[in-house]
Formats: structure tokens, sequence, C-alpha cells
């Protein structure tokens, strides 16, 4: 079996790197007691997958974690915790609001379940990524034209650089979805679809084409989209009821 | 209270490792700010990554967020991307707890843990938007002190800093908080300033340099006089008497972006008195005062259930030398909340006193890193440094590791100590190859680093008069090294650089006419020297000349018996005289034993300051004495000649 946690990052944490969220993960885990295995070798590590990494200075309301668990830690779909969690039983609720609590303040579980383990990656399946981002100091009026004409387009083109190289790339292939969303005080809000396949597409890539010269202001993820029988989902869905938790 | 994150957030993604400067540790207060207390804005002038996990600004940020009339909140120096930023924005220093100017504090208080960051502290009062010379800050502006190790010669940074504070920090911060109070309910009004410093020099610990004046006679200093009759000719160290009323840090900062030492640090003793002869640490901070073990287990237990860490680290000047350290350690191991994961890092060790069973208990979680110290290769340069170790004992604790499953372990040691002959630095090399061979019994994969450090002679040791090793030197004797050990593969040779020591030189027993030197390396854009990509000797060679200076005056030359050093007015208790004599020992190749478990030979750490060793067991580890692993009580000969008692201060 395996915990499948959903995860926000918002507020000033958004400052931290995918490396490091990995390290604060695995520190929430060993206070809960969270029942986890490690691997093998002179210098075991907690076993623990990510699904598509977040680039550091995004801020996150679906981040994906899997923990494969000892199998003999769950009774009756209930997690049976050790260490520090000695002597707790949790269902996936209560598992859920324990890490929530021993994450630093900016990150919190937002979903949850106990699953069996099996099937791909996360990071093998996710076709695509929901994006909130604004753009600093730029005209609303200009943006939307310029959204308008990348849309009707057959070329988005967009310059990238790789290994000390500018590589430029046609990338609307992978925009599925582009569209003004209200403006921020630092400047008009976009919302994208772009593709995480063959390689992820981030907003940063967009911003030129959107409003030449000017720069992103704060970009979220607000989606990871995998495909079951066709029909795209989330890996895990909100609770209607969740309210996320805002930081500044 | 103004918080500058708005103007700081759009700065962050330009800069490298962004999570440096957003705070939101684990731990940190978020709702520290007293409008009514004195404020502490405690400043490591070194990266986020060095400077977080620094143990003595932890214990000072919580005690002074505990009490009423103060909060503290924490600055480190920004790396030069993110200053570039600070400066074409016009953002000053600030605080990374709730990102407050750091002008707006009452105190910015530096911790000097090494001289090389004497550049980065003036750089830190200049972003702070303050003068860098004291004599040039205005009176409402906040007081700079500066304590840590370095402190101990504060000569050199005497026009920069308002006050310094000379040993452990727990007790006198109150005192502090106290005069400074006062002096900000007054409203820090024109003129003031004069006097609350004249105040803090009834602080006890606490040196004032604009309080003195520094005289010459040509080249040479003659003395450091208090310029007012109520001002104390001499400044006597704080020493907390005993750690187990200090049980801290309580809430260890768990930071969001790995550091050094990331990982629970628990100090389970303070102080050392094995009496190396190089080791500042081990003369200023005597006596040696050792935590109650049961407090040691509660501070591991409840620190590693708090912060989720799977290692924890047991800090001390010689760890290996704490009573029952190997029942400590199994006590560790053992917790039941660790499913024996935790891993125990022991950072300093005598190998005299690093048994196969602490080997044992240790290597039964993941296996840290092993450091060993044996600091010269040959015995006759540990006799002279008195770091009483035998070959037998190295080696011993080596096959001790090496049987326990390590493969590699680190070796350090000096160059460039008194009388060192070639014959002496090339016995690092044999010493280095004995522990391979060793290794070679249990593992194909056994190697050994052997790191070397230039010897930088430091203040207030018996090593304070002799004349360090030029760079040309210390470059010869690790190019001897290197060819020595060119062919063998499984010995890795590893050195500071030894134009770097000639800076540090500068610094550590420089006086007041360096202060000049330290401005003109900053004002040619020489900050963080101690990183290896940004230090540059000839900035130091001009500012010397610049200042009429001579490098070799100041670091390469012996000095006399009679000679005033720069810091004869600040006392660790340490006689004087002792010291010489311990000097004249070392060139006589005479030992010196540890005092905690033999009788006192008044060096005057305690007998000065009424207080005594805290030290549960009255054995040494291991069963010996200084390392020689031989049974003192049934008549073996000490395989050195340990200074007769009667001639101990010349009584």
């Amino acid at each position: 079996m395996r915990l499948r946690i959903r995860f926000s990052k918002m507020g000033k944490v958004r400052f931290v790197g995918h490396r490091d969220v990995a390290r604060i993960v695995e520190r929430a885990l060993r206070r809960c007691g969270v029942p986890i295995t490690y691997s093998e070798g002179f210098s075991p590590r907690a076993r623990m997958s990510f699904g598509l990494a977040l680039p550091t200075c995004y801020e996150s309301e679906a981040e994906y974690l899997d923990v494969p668990l000892d199998p003999d830690s769950i009774i009756d779909g209930q997690i049976a915790c050790t260490g520090w969690g000695q002597g707790k039983l949790h269902n996936p609720q209560q598992m859920q609001a324990a890490l929530s609590e021993a994450l630093p303040t900016g990150f919190d579980v937002v979903a949850l379940t106990v699953e069996p383990k099996g099937g791909r990656s996360l990071q093998e399946t996710v076709v695509s990524c929901g994006w909130k981002f604004d753009i600093l100091g730029a005209v609303t009026q200009e943006v939307e034209e310029a959204i308008e004409r990348a849309l009707a387009s057959s070329e988005i083109e967009t310059e990238r650089k790789k290994k000390n190289e500018l590589v430029r790339e046609n990338i609307r292939y992978g925009v599925h979805d582009l569209r003004m969303d209200g403006e921020s005080e630092r400047g008009p809000i976009v919302v994208a679809e772009l593709s995480a396949k063959p390689r992820v597409i981030r907003p940063s890539e967009l911003v030129d084409v959107l409003a030449p010269g000017a720069e992103m202001g704060i970009a979220r993820r607000t989606h990871q989209w995998i495909e079951n029988d066709g029909q795209r989902q989330e890996p895990l869905m909100l609770s209607k009821s969740l309210q996320l938790k805002e930081y500044s | 209270m103004t918080s500058l994150w708005t103007r700081l957030e759009p700065l962050l993604p330009r800069v490298e490792k962004p999570a440096r400067y957003i705070g939101c540790e684990d731990g940190a207060g978020t709702d520290i700010y007293k409008p009514d207390a004195t404020s502490w804005l405690l400043t490591y002038p070194d990266t986020y990554e060095i400077g977080l996990p620094n143990q003595g600004l932890q214990i000072l940020y919580e005690l002074l967020n505990e009490r009423q009339d103060a909060f503290a909140e924490r600055s480190y120096a920004p790396w030069t991307d993110m200053e570039a930023q600070m400066r074409s924005n016009d953002l000053p220093l600030f605080s990374v707890d709730t990102h407050r100017p750091a002008a707006e504090f009452d105190i910015l208080a530096f911790n000097l843990s090494a001289e090389l960051v004497y550049t980065n502290v003036l750089n830190c009062i200049d972003l702070a938007g303050l003068a860098v010379r004291a004599s040039e800050r205005h009176d409402s502006d906040p007081l700079i002190g500066a304590g840590g190790h370095c402190a101990y010669n504060p000569e050199p940074l005497a026009d920069f800093i308002d006050f310094f504070v000379m040993g452990d920090g727990e007790e006198v911060i109150a005192e502090i908080t106290t005069t400074v109070g006062e002096w900000r309910k007054s409203g820090k009004r024109s003129g003031s300033r004069k006097n609350v410093l004249r105040a803090l020099t009834q602080i006890v610990g606490v040196y004032v340099p604009s309080m003195y004046e520094a005289t010459y006679d040509g080249a040479n200093l003659t003395g450091v006089e208090p310029k007012h009759p109520d001002v104390p000719t001499s400044i006597q160290k704080r020493t907390v008497a005993d750690l187990a009323d200090w049980p801290y840090p309580r809430n260890q900062l768990v930071p969001l972006t790995e550091v050094v030492h990331d990982r629970l640090n628990v100090e389970i003793f303070r102080g050392c008195t094995r009496g190396c002869r190089f080791c500042q640490a081990g003369m200023i901070t005597r006596p040696v005062r050792e935590r109650p073990a049961s407090q040691v287990r509660e501070m591991i237990s409840k620190g590693l259930e708090r912060t989720g860490y799977d290692e924890v680290s047991l800090t001390s000047l010689s760890t290996a030398d704490f009573s029952n350290i190997e029942e400590v350690v199994t006590n560790t191991i053992e917790e039941p909340g660790t499913c024996g994961r935790v891993s125990v890092a022991l950072p300093s060790l005598r190998v005299d006193a690093f048994t196969v069973g602490v080997a044992a208990q240790v290597s039964r979680a993941r296996r840290t890193g092993l450091t060993f110290a044996p600091e010269a290769g040959s015995w006759r340069m540990r006799q002279i440094i008195n770091k009483l170790i035998t070959e037998e004992d190295l080696y011993e604790a080596v096959r001790s590791a090496y049987s326990q499953g390590w493969h590699r372990m680190k070796l350090y040691f000096l160059t460039g100590l008194p009388s060192e002959m070639d014959e002496d630095t090339l016995a690092i090399a044999d010493l280095a190859e004995n522990c391979v061979a060793i290794g070679q019994q249990y593992t194909k994969k056994a190697s050994v680093t052997v790191s070397l450090g230039g010897f930088v002679p430091k203040p207030h040791t018996p090593f304070q008069w002799f004349g360090q090793n030029e760079p040309a030197e210390l470059r010869r004797k690790v190019e001897l090294l290197r060819e020595r050990l060119r062919r063998n593969k499984r010995v890795h040779l590893k050195w500071h650089s030894p134009e770097a020591s000639t800076a540090e030189g500068i610094t550590s027993r420089g006086d007041r006419r360096i202060g000049p030197v330290i401005e003109h390396v900053w004002r040619q854009g020489g900050t963080f020297q101690e990183w290896s990509e940004h230090f540059d000797l000839r900035l130091w060679e001009e500012a010397m000349s610049a200042s009429g200076l001579d490098i070799e005056w100041y670091v390469d030359r012996h000095r006399d018996e009679n000679e005033v050093l720069p810091w004869d007015h600040i006392h660790a208790g340490l006689h004087k005289d002792f010291l010489w004599q311990d000097w004249q020992d070392a060139l006589a190749g005479f030992g010196l034993e540890d005092c905690r478990w033999t009788p006192c030979y008044d060096c005057g750490a305690c007998t000065e300051y009424g207080i005594e060793h805290v030290v549960a067991s009255p054995v040494p580890p291991n069963g010996g004495s200084q390392g020689t692993g031989q049974d003192l009580t049934t008549g073996h000969v000490v395989p050195v000649d340990l200074r007769p008692r009667a001639a101990a201060r010349g009584t």
C-alpha cells in the first residue's frame, strides 16, 4: 500500500527548491510516525516519489507525492503509526491533518488517500499542467490581443536556454488552454493549460509571447492532469468543501 | 514596524538559492515583535547556509525572545548576487524573520567565528545604511556589538564595533538589554550615545574600544589604556558555571533549505583542557563543563521528535571525552522514536578516546563521516603541540573504525608548527599510509583523506609569540607532501590556501592599525574572503602597504616575552606567565596533563573566576592520561616528560 498525497505550496515557501521540499516532507513524515519504507544499501533513504518537479519561485495547489508504506501497518484502512507516532491509529483524514500540522507554514496537505501500490509513476502519467500567473506591469488589453493572435495561429515561437544555447521552438502543440482571468495588483492574470509531454512547458516561456520584454509575477500550478481510459482527471481531486489556505 | 518583504519578493527570482532570504524556519518566531522592548538583530557575517546552524546565535536568539524586555531577529550576509540586487534597488540589510530593516533595531550583534569574515562585517554595517566607522555613526543609530571566539582580539575591529562581549553570552545579554533599554527609553537623544557606551563598560565581559586609547613607541604598541577612571583597565570574560542551567536551544531552528550541519545539534559540554597549544578554543573556553547525561538524553529525544531529523550531532571541542560517551550514543540509537534509524555524528574526536565500543554503537545506524585530528605527523611534533596521542592510539582508533565497516576517514593535520622540520611534515604521509594499510585488512576500498591546514598562531594561546610560516614556506611543505603522496591513490591530500593563512595571520594578531587595512580590502570589493573564489591576497598586500604596514612584522615575526600584545587588556582567565611557561615547555618538549582528571596547575581559568570543572567521571576515557593509553596508576612510563608540578607558574 501507499499514501498518495496532494499538497499546496503557497506564499514565501514558493522560493524553496524541489530537493529541499523532499527533505522537508521526509522530516514531516518522520515526525508523524508514518510507517515509511527505506531504500537498501550503505545509506538508506526514505522511499518517496514526487510528481513533476515544480520550478523554484512557483506556487502550487497541486503537488503530488507517493509514499510506499510498510504493508503490515495498514489495519482496516487505518494507518498504524510507528516511531514518534507509536500507538496512534490514523484514518486518512487524521493523517492529512497531522501531516499538514507537521509541515512548515505555507505547505498544506489538501488531499490524501491510502491506495494499493502499482501502476505507472506520477512522473510518467502526468500529461499536462494547469497554471495561473500574472505579468508584471503588462497592459491587459495588449495581453488579451496577444492571446487571441497566439490561439489563432499555428505557431507560438518561444526561445529558451538549453545548455547555454538558445533554442527556438514552436510550442503551439502544447498550449491547450490560454485565457485572461482578471487582474492582480501586479498586472493581468493569465490561466493556461500546458503540455507536460514530451517536456514540461513552463508559463515563463509564454510571457515573452504575451508581453514582450515583461517579467512574470507570481505563477501558480493549479492542476496536474493525468489520462485514465481517455478521461482527463486529477490524481487526487480536492473535496468541494475544502478552502485552500493562502499565505503571503 | 516596517517590512521590506514586498520590495524584496520581486528580487528573489533573480538570485541563486532564494530560500536563504525568506526565513520561515521551524522554531523561528513569527510573532516576536514587542513594541517596548530592546531589539537585537543577531547577524552572522557569512552566508545563510554557514550561519544558520551556529549554536551560539541560536541560543541567544531563543533566550532574548523568552524575555519580556527584549526580542531578537536574525540576519546573514547576502551573497554577492543578492547584494548587487539590494544595492541597485536601495534595499537595506534586513532580518529574515520579519524582513525589518537592520537600522530599525537597537543592537546589531555580530558573531565572529573566523577572522576572514571581518570584511563582511563592514559590508553588513554598510548595507544596513550605517557608517562603518563607529565614530561617524549618529546618536540614534543602532549599537554595533560583536562576540564569539575572534572577539578575544578585538583590536583589528576596534574602529568599527561599538562594543565587544568576551565569553559565554547567556547571562551578559540580560545586562546589556537593561543598559541599552534605558538608552532606548530616554529617546536616544543627541549626545546620549557616549553615555550608553560608557555605561556598557561597567558590565563585566563588555569591552567598548572607543573608551580606550592605544599608545605606540614607533612600531611597537605600548599599551591600550582606558580614557576615563571608571572604565576598567582589564576586561574579564564571562563564563556560565553550569551548562545544566542552560538547556538551549530548546527549539533548534529547522531550515527550509539545506545548510551545513543540517541535523540536530546538541552541545554536550563546553570547554576543553586537553591543552593543545595551538588551539585557541581550548584555551579561552575553560573550564570543562559537561551537561548532565540525563539532560543530554532529553534534549536529543525531544529535539529529534520535534524536528524530524534522523541525525544528531553531539557537539563539543572533543566529543569522545564526555564521561560515558558510549552510553550516550547507545541511548540515542536505542531511542524508540527513531526506529533504529538515527545516525550519530561525533564531530570532534580524539583518537585515544574513540574505542571500538563507540565505533560499534555509532555504526549501528547510517554511518556518518569520521574525522580524526592527529594534527601533527611525528611524535616529537605532537609533544611540542601537547597533542599527546601516540601512533598506536591513532592506529587503534582507525582499526576500530575500519573493523566496524567504515571505508574511509579524514585525518586533519596542521603544518607550519613551531620547530617543524621536513621529516615532521613527511611523517604525515607515513601515518596516512599506515592507516590505509590497516584499513586494507578489512576492506579493499580503504582510503584516507588528509586535510592540511597552515598553522596561524592565535591570541591567548602558548603559541601567540610564534612567528607564522610565510606562504612560500607553507606552499613548499604542501608540495613536499604532494610529491611524497603523488603515487598513492588511496591517500587524498587536500590543503588550505597558504595565502589565506597570511590574511588570517594579519587579522588574528593585529592591533588597531589593522582597522584601515580591513576597510581598504572591503572598499576594494573584498568580501567573502573565507571563500576561495573570492579570496585575493593582493588586496591585503595592497591594503597593508597603503597603510605603511609590514606583513612580515605582523605575521611572520616571533614575539618576545616582554612585548605588549594587542590583547593584553583582554582576559580569558589565563595568566600570561602560565602561557609563556607553556610556550617554553613546548620548545623543550615537555607535556602537560589534562587538569580535569589530574590536579590543578593554576592556568587561571578557574582560580581567577572561582569556578571549576563540571565532569561526571573522575578518570579519563580509555584509561589513559593525555592519550598515552597507559595506566598511570600502575607505574607504566608515560612516553613524554610531564613538567614537574612544582615548576608550574614558577612558584
